[in-house]
């Protein structure tokens, strides 16, 4: 990793960081010997599951893994920021475990590499933007002064996807550039954070100030939510179109906790759940789709061999897992059917209904723990960022993982309706890992409290800066 | 049971008990980062950062811990003096009312600017805007807690 030029190399020790990670290491390596024992002991299991065989070695792609991470661990000591220590061993246990569930799931399903080795891949590429990310991003500039460049290029990203994406199971989600594949929604989840901390930290006091009341209710000031409402919109509504019903729900939550967040206005909370009340309710009755996914909520027995058979297989695991589970390896994990008992769209969809079955009810309390801890450091690192910009930035990266967990933890839980969407760090998903690292590394440059903050920006010209001063 | 079955059911509880081993690790960290948050001053509404100031008096690079109400100005009298010759002996007034702090020129001869606009009467502020009275340039920014 290069450092800045004229700046003096001076490392800086993190201990906390060693030490978790050390806890982080001991932890994987217990899981990875109780997994290679399991498989030993029971290689029926096993047989009885189509093309198991080919994952890469448990121990050597943890041990690369584990590589991985001490050297991020390095390069951000040789950087000697006074950053967080905590985000990278959690992130990194979470990874872990994907890697403990990807090595031995059924490796067809990701092209030449196999499952477990293009999921290692991806992990350690998540790593790399972390510590890249987090070293070198000092200044937050290019982030705050072009907000509506990102909303744009946000915007172009999704119209392309639409135009040219190639369709998956009904869903136009990942749009193939020559040999470059991704899903731009992922993407999209940083960038609206971006723009909203842009938009918010700079209009938050005439938000607050002049708001116009219908009845109990503050509603904003029209003229200040109009483009932010735009922009909730487009994304909103090429979303649905796209089917993509996850990330919607994802990109809404984010909009209104990071609305309340930067004005304390509760009643703006209200009418955006009323509007997402009423939003609902047209969708159940227009997009069949959105019908589909509700009637599986509400009773996904009715449909057991038919739609709602994946999260009937979901709470069987849960079930089969009891509270201690039946351990790393003896589950019945099992991708596109196999064998029967086996949940489609594990690796992708249900990763927490495989690790229900094998850690059981303390296990996935664990993971939802370790979640727990990101948007802990996450609202932390907001509260005691210097500015406006910084703070909303924080707190909105570290929800949009802390609701994006529950999203999916909550539809394989039959909490609420079923939305495909990855658990972060722990589903299969080059896309998810990546821009899932770079909102981990953002989170960590934001934290260094030495860093400058830039000179405000002068005051607006053109139209406006007649608006603004209109306004004012 | 046999040795072997033994084994691997204590090594499945050795990694759940690692998992939980882990978690209450960074808690204890989490617990010890907020209990020193506690103990700081934590009453402060919001810091006033000197960035740019001719005179010496404020010092540059010196941060003033915010009351709900700050006066700035020439006058030995004000919460913070600003000894400048372009600055007014009553010059400006800091407030924060509730949610949001609020800048107001007390008819200062030179004026005060809000990241580079005059302020007529009375303006909000936001964290990291900057204010200029004379030739002293000031920047509001949150406490850190």
């Amino acid at each position: 990793m290069m450092l800045p030029t004229g700046r003096r190399f001076r490392p800086r020790a993190r201990r906390r960081e060693l030490g978790l990670l050390a806890v982080a290491a001991v932890t994987l390596l217990a899981g990875a010997f109780s997994l290679d024992a399991t498989r030993r002991l029971s290689p029926v299991v096993i047989a009885g599951v189509e093309g198991t065989a080919g994952g890469p070695n448990v121990g050597a792609a943890l041990g690369v893994y584990l590589a991985a991470l001490v050297a991020a661990h390095f390069v951000l000591v040789a950087a000697g920021r006074r950053t967080d220590q905590i985000l990278l061993p959690t992130v990194g246990l979470l990874g872990g475990i994907s890697l403990l569930l990807m090595v031995r799931l059924p490796q067809g399903l990701a092209g030449g590499l196999g499952l477990g080795t293009t999921q290692l891949v991806w992990l350690v590429g998540s790593i790399a933007i972390i510590t890249a990310v987090s070293a070198l991003a000092r200044n937050d500039a290019w982030l705050r002064r072009y907000k509506y460049t990102w909303a744009a290029f946000g915007i172009g990203l999704l119209l392309l996807t639409f135009i040219l994406g190639r369709e998956v199971n009904g869903q136009r989600l990942t749009l193939a550039i020559g040999p470059l594949a991704g899903q731009p929604s992922e993407l999209l989840k940083v960038i609206l954070v971006v723009f909203l901390a842009g938009y918010l930290s700079e209009n938050r006091t005439l938000l607050v100030e002049q708001s116009t009341r219908l009845g109990p209710l503050h509603l904003p000031p029209l003229p200040y939510l109009a483009p932010m409402v735009a922009m909730w919109a487009i994304a909103l509504s090429i979303v649905v179109i796209q089917r993509d019903l996850g990330a919607a729900l994802l990109f809404f939550a984010v909009f209104l906790l990071l609305l309340y967040i930067a004005t304390g206005r509760a009643s703006f909370v209200v009418l955006g759940l009323m509007a997402f009340i009423a939003a609902g309710a047209v969708l159940y009755e227009v997009v069949p789709h959105v019908r589909t996914r509700v009637d599986i909520w509400i009773d996904p027995f009715a449909s057991a061999s038919g739609a709602g058979y994946q999260v009937v297989q979901a709470l069987h695991a849960f079930g089969r897992g009891g509270i201690l589970g039946t351990g790393l390896g003896a589950g019945l994990p099992a991708v596109g059917g196999l064998p029967p008992g086996g949940i489609p769209a594990l690796h992708t969809d249900f990763p927490l209904a495989a690790l229900g079955e094998e850690l059981g009810l303390i296990g996935v309390l664990a993971i939802l723990g370790l979640y727990l801890v990101v948007i802990e450091r996450g609202l932390r690192i907001a509260a005691s960022a210097a500015d406006d910009f910084r703070a909303i930035l924080a707190a909105g990266l570290s929800l949009v993982i802390g609701v994006q967990a529950f999203i999916i933890a909550a539809g394989n839980l039959k909490l609420i309706p079923l939305t495909g969407i990855t658990l972060p760090f722990i589903s299969y998903g080059g896309s998810s890992l990546l821009t899932n690292g770079l909102v981990v590394g953002l989170l960590i440059a934001l934290s260094d409290r030495g860093a400058e903050l830039p000179a405000p920006s002068p005051p607006a010209r053109g139209l406006r800066g007649l608006l603004d001063r209109g306004a004012a | 049971m046999d040795g072997l079955v033994l084994s691997i059911w204590l090594l499945r509880l050795l990694f759940l008990a690692l998992l939980y081993a882990f978690l209450w690790a960074v808690v204890r960290v989490l617990l010890r980062d907020l209990r020193a948050a506690a103990r700081e001053p934590g009453s402060e509404l919001g810091r006033l950062f000197v960035v740019a100031s001719p005179g010496g008096e404020p010092a540059e690079g010196s941060a003033f811990s915010l009351d709900a109400v700050t006066t700035l100005g020439r006058d030995v009298n004000n919460t913070i003096v600003i000894d400048d010759e372009f600055a007014s002996g009553t010059h400006a007034v800091l407030t924060f009312r509730g949610r949001t702090w609020y800048v107001e020129d007390l008819g200062s001869t030179n004026g005060t600017y809000l990241n580079g606009a005059a302020v007529d009467g009375i303006a909000p502020a936001a964290f990291g805007d900057e204010l200029q009275l004379g030739n002293v340039r000031l920047r509001l920014e949150r406490s850190r807690r």
